[in-house]
């Protein structure tokens, strides 16, 4: 079996393909940035795949609540599938900020508050899937990391909260609403939104699939060796 | 007292305990019965309110989905003790009542010392107790709640013949308060001097076993090699 | 209530009799001061008070992992812990005994390492006593909260000691700047800031309710 069979599969993937090709030809066609130059560019992958990080974060933080309500593993596959697509984006997120960083500012890291908050995040989640690993009883880690997961969230708001406390100095720029996007930016800009999320919604399905799978061959293979004669005690 | 319906326990991929339908009435002893890994303990667990089924219904006194009250109604005497090593016989009791929110702990704890015959040892450190001193004060500590389910999981485990003695004897009084007592033991002769029904674990699927069988050691150690090489088959 | 006033007892009692988890963090806590005070930059005798409360906040962290990692792991000894996930009253209340005695532990190793740092970098604690105490306790109590959390969790995992670490140190992150914060300003003006105290209550809030509730679900196998 195939995870390209599961259903949403072929859709989402459709969709991805085809907001990829349209973001691709719009950035290219973007007008050069007068003041950075084409490093700018990076402005149409970089945002989108924060919005699609946190984006991961915070399902994985609502599937965490729904399956501890619930019960049902398959609330707890989502928000395993989220955390580590969410930690992929965030992975290419501060892959690509410092590649834009070096470019502009000079350097490829600074203690900003922005990107301290997102590599603490970044840890949080790393820690998520540790603690997964690592629980003795995979039922029994379901439910700790569905805890955790929550307590990450809450987390978001009380850090940004911190570190305003600490000065609120930035280099990191501001709001893109400030009409910081110059004409012709617009539309890669959107492009490039709605392609992490295609992206973030595509790679959600077919994890979830690949856990069902592997789920169900486990079981298989248990069912299996208990035919097989005498067994330790 | 006990009721369960389509009871099931996964462990991820792994069933631990099949659909399992079971009625215990007050007054009544059950004895559990199986080899090594069947899942016996794992039931006990479960009954016992540690964990949640993974699947059907288990209802312990009426109590139905109330946590709680369940909690309150079962105590479990396991292969482990559940004492406080730091702690005194005596305090470790008072603990377990009012871990149950029990105003009258000092009573209860000293009601237990003395039923168990534990009151020269009340003031030792759980963690300087024999083992035969050790299981007396686990029951104790089991029973300072007045549970009226009462699960044991293999009891008679590397007690000494005196020690065994004074378990059977209460083994034997206790169902006379309306308690139900819920067996696990590799021990057929015990299982069927002391409890009235049976039910066969092998890998998690479960097998009732008739009145007939318990009548005498004999019969069940008849009847318990037919009813696991049924259900090995059926696995 | 009863059962909270329990737990707490047991804990302290079990602690007085033993006296393992006060000793290694107070041990471990004067290591942390000599070794930040060999390793501190020069001229810390004279800026020392921009320095010594991230310092001191380090080694209070560092010593409550220590202490709230010993909270569970002392309960699996005869399997203690299924006793608490059998008793039958509110487990909400284990939850805040077991906090409060890792915090009552924590206090009384805070106050010992307050006085080696004074001590060590020549600063004066006992005119703001009062309110330093505050934020003491307000930082203990977010990480005694969410470590009593995340210590029933980590008991339960393969590299126990390593996990607990490693789960609440980026959490604790909006504690520590509050704490820090309120404590640098406190001894530079003698008053306490208002937003650093803000932060630590909001962020005690949150995370004292989520682990409140959250340890229900932790305490089942």
């Amino acid at each position: 079996m195939n995870p390209s069979t599961a259903p949403g599969a072929r859709l989402t993937a459709g969709v991805f393909y085809g907001l990829v090709v349209a973001w691709a030809i719009a950035a290219w066609n973007a007008p050069i940035d007068a003041v950075q130059g084409v490093i700018q560019k990076i402005l149409y992958i970089h945002p989108p795949l924060a919005f699609g990080a946190y984006l991961g974060f915070g399902c994985t933080a609502v599937f965490g609540a729904l399956y501890l309500w619930k019960g049902d593993d398959r609330w707890d596959r989502w928000a395993l599938s989220s955390a580590e697509v969410g930690i992929l984006l965030c992975t290419l997120m501060l892959i690509t900020g410092p590649i834009w960083a070096k470019g502009t500012w000079g350097r490829w890291w600074s203690w900003d508050m922005r990107l301290t908050i997102t590599l603490l995040q970044y840890l949080v989640y790393l820690a998520y899937l540790l603690l997964r690993g690592f629980t003795e009883g995979s039922e029994r880690g379901a439910r700790f990391a569905a805890v955790y997961g929550i307590a990450g969230m809450a987390l978001i708001p009380l850090n940004y909260f911190a570190i305003s406390l600490a000065g609120g100095r930035s280099i990191h720029p501001q709001n893109l609403g400030n009409g910081s996007l110059g004409a012709g930016m617009g539309l890669p800009f959107l492009l490039g939104v709605l392609m992490v999320l295609a992206g973030f919604a595509y790679l959600v399905v077919r994890r979830f699939e690949v856990a069902r799978l592997r789920d169900a061959e486990a079981l298989r293979a248990v069912e299996a060796s208990r035919g097989e004669g005498a067994w330790a005690s | 007292m006990l009721r369960a319906r389509g009871l099931t326990r996964r462990f991820g991929p792994l069933v631990a305990l099949r659909p399992l339908d079971l009625d215990v009435a007050a007054g009544e002893t059950l004895a559990v019965l199986g080899p090594n890994g069947a899942g016996k303990s794992t039931l006990l667990r479960l009954i016992a309110g540690l964990a949640r089924p993974s699947g059907g219904a288990l209802s312990v006194g009426g109590a139905g989905r109330n946590r709680a009250a369940h909690r309150r109604q079962v105590g479990l005497i396991g292969h482990q003790t559940f004492l406080s090593p730091a702690m005194t016989v005596r305090e470790n009791l008072l603990l377990a009542a009012r871990l149950h929110g029990l105003g009258d702990a000092e009573r209860r704890a000293d009601r237990g010392l003395e039923a168990l015959d534990l009151g020269d040892f009340r003031d030792r450190r759980a963690s300087a107790l024999s083992r035969g001193l050790a299981q007396r004060a686990a029951i104790a500590r089991a029973l300072v709640h007045d549970p009226a389910l009462v699960l044991l999981d293999e009891p008679f485990t590397g007690l000494d013949p005196r020690a065994a003695e004074r378990l059977r004897e209460l083994l034997r009084e206790l169902p006379g308060d309306g308690r139900s007592l819920l067996l696990v033991t590799h021990d057929l002769a015990r299982a069927a001097e002391l409890s009235e029904r049976a039910i066969v674990l092998v890998r998690g699927h479960a097998l009732p076993l008739d009145a007939a069988a318990l009548a005498s050691s004999e019969a069940l150690r008849a009847a318990y090699p037919a009813a696991v090489r049924r259900l090995e088959a059926a696995a | 209530m009863n059962v909270f006033r329990a737990i707490l007892w047991k804990d302290l009692v079990t602690e007085w009799r033993q006296r393992d988890r006060v000793v290694a963090m107070g041990v471990f806590s004067l290591l942390v001061v000599v070794v930040l005070y060999l390793a501190a930059p020069p001229g810390i005798g004279r800026d020392a008070q921009q320095h010594v409360p991230g310092l001191l906040w380090v080694a209070f962290t560092f010593a409550s992992i220590l202490g709230l990692n010993r909270a569970f792991a002392l309960e699996l000894e005869n399997d203690a812990l299924a006793a608490l996930a059998m008793a039958s009253a509110d487990r909400g209340f284990i939850f805040l005994g077991k906090a409060t005695a890792s915090f009552v532990l924590l206090a009384a190793v805070q106050a010992f390492t307050s006085l080696a740092f004074g001590m060590a970098f020549g600063i004066d604690f006992w005119p703001v006593l009062g309110p330093f105490a505050a934020v003491c306790g307000l930082g203990a109590l977010g990480l005694c909260s969410v470590g009593t959390l995340f210590s029933a969790m980590a008991v339960r995992t393969t590299y126990r000691e390593v996990m607990l670490p490693l789960l609440m140190l980026p959490l604790m992150v909006p504690v520590l700047l509050g704490a820090v914060r309120a404590t640098e300003g406190l001894l530079a003006d003698g008053v306490l800031p208002w937003p650093p105290i803000q932060l630590l209550l909001v962020t005690d809030a949150v995370f004292g309710i989520i682990a409140y509730l959250g340890f229900e679900a932790v305490l089942d196998e």
